[in-house]
């Protein structure tokens, strides 16, 4: 009797890719080490840079934006509005560098071991849970300092707050399928690390986040709803606060559309993969 | 040690080697290390600035399939965005003229800061192959490395061109005219550049040291723009306060600027003379520890 092996190519669909990622979950945090240490390696002011890096841009921002220029804020203090916009933003803009960078960044290690490489994108994106993490600190800090000094209470006690929830949950999502195609191209062109930035800080410009949505005018608001960010912090405001407006259903089919991208990219990636790697 | 003669000075910088038998070699450095001697190095080897010069431009675009539309798009896309969410969504006042006029006319200073600041002190790092095997006088690269961010000023002004025709079209009207003041414009523009060149000599130092030298410095820089008058007026800035706005050696090149060009706008000479005074001072030090730390630096590229 002998035993009987069978080696077959693995199907490339999605549901396959992602059972695979799941098998090998055990990966997630060796990846997500590897990431948070090369954020900070060979940098002077280290693990300082995590405290200022969150911090110093929304003050500065707030001091501009809501003290010189006086941009309006749905009458919340300007400086909460803007964190809580920037906490949403930054899941999104930091999980999306950090994901598009997983392969090239992560290279030694696939030369080394098989793992599926649709797990490295997930784990790269440990460095933007880190920020999120200390961001929230700031916000719930903040959030107490405004209700004591204010005497008014600011958040929401209700259910409505799953909605921002979801709203920081899709961020993360998005960002994720949107790496899961850039992260492949990236490895080719160059275009795609150098656009990025780019890409992103006029993206940053166009979501309401230094700005409430209810300022801008009337007939460009149309068409900035179809800014999927857009949608989503304003979700995520309206469902901590109660402020600004709620589009139910754009948020819904925003919700669809990330989760076919999401579907998209993992299939696209299986395939793309193999090619990538000889490739490259 | 053989061959050290006694009669040299016990410098450690200045080395003699007698050849076997004959004649004697002394390899010592250049004995004047001053600013004219510099200079006179620099316009010697300035064949080499012009080869750095071109590299650096490449470099913006090389290895990418968009190619040179990248320049273009990266300097256009964020001036329409950039002016429709400042100007029509936050209503920052303009003086007088459409917002997008006034905020070309106030790009056109801060690019000549921030990219040549930027890439200024990358010169040494991003030759650094090139620097291990043959001597350039190193002053040159932070220099040549520098006319790579300053394409993107003369895009704007060629935009700040398009559009000035355009409103003078439709609406009749010349937001700029031709006048003496247009000195003060280059003047400005002079003095920021000289500026952004200052900086960058401290910084390739520091970056030779520490990786994170630059990450500080494009993060200084993405935030120096907020403390300087660019996206909105100096006016904006309560009076009480507004000598701190001017403490920014950059805020008065960048008033003037905009006052050589849009009339109905305030400008201070004397702060003027303060930035000129802390750009002299920047670029002495500048120069003076660039030189005396490029052995150490050459040594840690």
């Amino acid at each position: 009797m002998t035993e009987r092996w069978e080696v077959s190519s693995r199907s490339p669909g999605a549901i396959a890719t992602m059972r695979e990622v799941w098998q090998y979950r055990r990966l997630l945090g060796f990846i997500g080490d590897r990431a948070l240490r090369k954020m900070y390696r060979r940098t002077v002011l280290g693990w300082l840079w995590l405290w200022i890096n969150p911090l110093f841009p929304i003050a500065l921002r707030a001091m501009v934006f809501g003290g010189l220029l006086g941009v309006g804020s749905n009458g919340l203090p300007y400086f909460l509005f803007l964190l809580a916009g920037t906490v949403v933003w930054d899941v999104f803009a930091t999980s999306l560098m950090w994901g598009t960078r997983a392969l090239e960044m992560n290279r030694d290690l696939t030369d080394q071991i098989y793992h599926p490489r649709a797990i490295l994108p997930f784990g790269n994106m440990t460095p933007s849970l880190l920020n999120l993490a200390l961001k929230v600190g700031v916000f719930l800090a903040a959030t107490i300092y405004y209700t004591v000094q204010d005497g008014r209470v600011y958040l929401r006690p209700d259910v409505s707050i799953l909605w921002a929830i979801a709203a920081l949950g899709l961020a993360f999502v998005f960002a994720l399928a949107i790496s899961l195609f850039t992260s492949i191209w990236g490895e080719t062109a160059r275009d795609i690390r150098f656009g990025l930035g780019q890409l992103l800080s006029v993206w940053y410009l166009l979501t309401p986040i230094l700005y409430p949505l209810s300022q801008v005018p009337e007939d460009q608001r149309r068409w900035m709803l179809f800014n999927p960010l857009a949608i989503i912090v304003e979700t995520f405001k309206w469902g901590l606060f109660g402020v600004g407006s709620f589009y139910r259903e754009q948020f819904l089919v925003t919700a669809v559309a990330v989760f076919i991208l999401l579907c998209a990219g993992l299939t696209y990636f299986a395939r793309a993969e193999a090619r990538t790697i000889a490739e490259r | 040690m053989p061959g050290r003669s006694a009669s040299l000075p016990s410098d450690p910088g200045i080395l003699a080697h007698r050849g076997p038998g004959e004649g004697r070699w002394i390899i010592a450095p250049d004995v004047d290390q001053g600013f004219v001697a510099r200079t006179r190095e620099v316009w010697q080897y300035r064949r080499i600035l012009w080869f750095f010069s071109s590299k650096a431009l490449e470099s913006l675009y090389s290895k990418t399939h968009l190619g040179v539309a990248w320049i273009f798009i990266r300097t256009l896309v964020p001036l329409g965005v950039g002016s429709f969410v400042f100007g029509s969504i936050m209503q920052v006042p303009s003086a007088g003229v459409p917002y997008f006029v006034f905020f070309l006319v106030g790009q056109i200073p801060w690019n000549c800061f921030d990219g040549p600041v930027i890439r200024g002190s990358q010169g040494l790092e991003t030759n650094r192959n090139l620097l291990t095997k043959l001597y350039v006088p190193r002053i040159i690269l932070p220099l040549a490395q520098m006319t790579a961010g300053a394409i993107e000023p003369v895009i704007i002004t060629l935009v700040l061109i398009v559009s000035l025709v355009y409103y003078r079209v439709n609406e009749g009207v010349w937001y700029v005219q031709a006048n003496p003041r247009l000195f003060a414009c280059a003047a400005s523009v002079l003095l920021i550049l000289a500026f952004a060149f200052s900086l960058s000599l401290w910084v390739s130092v520091w970056q030779a040291r520490a990786r994170d030298a630059r990450f500080v410095l494009r993060y200084v820089v993405s935030f120096w723009l907020y403390f300087t008058p660019v996206i909105y007026p100096l006016s904006v800035v309560p009076a009480g306060i507004r000598w701190l706005a001017y403490l920014n050696p950059l805020t008065a090149p960048l008033e003037t600027f905009r006052w050589g060009m849009l009339p109905s706008l305030e400008h201070s000479w004397p702060w003027f003379a303060y930035s000129v005074a802390v750009t002299a001072a920047t670029f002495a030090g500048g120069v003076w520890y660039f030189t005396r730390s490029e052995a150490a630096t050459m040594d840690k590229l």
